[in-house]
């Protein structure tokens, strides 16, 4: 299969969220992902778009998209927001601010646990500011090649 | 839509019983997140959250019921959680909630550890 992109723009809502999810369970399914690890996906795309609804949109109007490659050896999601537009204030997601939620994440901690699941599941996980002012986090999951296959 | 209604209250020998029928991602993990609070402001003390339909939950959802788990158990209470799917159960383990939540394999494993 050549490379190929498939593009979405959902409204800035929680509820938007679950139907992407589907999606893109389906989409690894049909590129042959085992059950884990469609599983994997789907929770890494709901973390990563819950955080772009909760920390980078200003309201639900102005939308979360996404970019999802499909190659022959890897699946990539790219999520791009834009912005809160309050890079001072505690909820924007900032390097630095991400760094003090990873080393104050406990298991008893109730939230700040996104990003170390995204980077804990995917293969390949990139973030970084963008040009609208927002973030762009990028992920890739690798496709087992049928050579790795033991049969 | 309103996921509150996928989510089943009961009660068996003074214990409450949530059994939950729909995904937890986002949308339906801030419902979650209320039903819980609902059931700390009624006093609630004693909860199981049976998870036997549900094939997916997210780090918000997980988060909600550790937080409920926690101010129980300061009120002599507890939340326990029952009926993982395997996919659940390595989410608990890979954010650690699973040592801090107690997971049963069924509904009446959870009930009898009360």
């Amino acid at each position: 299969m050549e490379k190929s992109d498939i593009k979405l723009k959902i409204p800035s809502a929680d509820f938007y969220i679950e139907p992407t999810r589907a999606f893109i369970g389906n989409l690894a399914q049909s590129l042959g992902f085992s059950r884990k690890r469609v599983a994997d996906i789907q929770l890494v795309l709901d973390e990563i778009c819950s955080n772009a609804v909760h920390h980078g949109s200003v309201d639900a109007t102005v939308g979360v998209k996404l970019r999802i490659r499909i190659d022959t050896d890897s699946l990539e999601i790219l999520v791009r927001d834009t912005g809160s537009r309050q890079a001072e204030a505690k909820n924007w997601l900032t390097h630095e601010r991400l760094s003090e939620i990873e080393a104050n994440r406990s298991p008893c901690s109730e939230r700040g646990h996104g990003i170390f699941i995204v980077k804990s599941l995917a293969d390949t996980y990139e973030m970084q500011r963008n040009a609208a002012g927002g973030t762009d986090v990028r992920v890739v999951f690798g496709r087992l090649k049928p050579s790795d296959l033991k049969l | 839509m309103d996921s509150t209604k996928l989510m089943k209250l009961r009660e068996e020998s003074g214990i409450k019983i949530l059994e939950i029928k729909t995904d937890l991602s986002s949308y339906a993990a801030s419902d979650l997140r209320k039903v819980l609070e609902d059931l700390l402001a009624e006093k609630v003390e004693r909860v199981v959250v049976n998870l036997s339909q549900v094939s997916h939950i997210n780090s918000t959802a997980v988060g909600a019921l550790v937080g409920v788990a926690k101010r129980l158990r300061q009120s002599g209470g507890d939340l326990k959680i029952c009926a993982l799917a395997d996919n659940l159960t390595r989410t608990f383990n890979l954010i650690g909630a699973s040592s801090v939540v107690e997971i049963y394999e069924s509904e009446n494993s959870a009930l009898a550890a009360f």
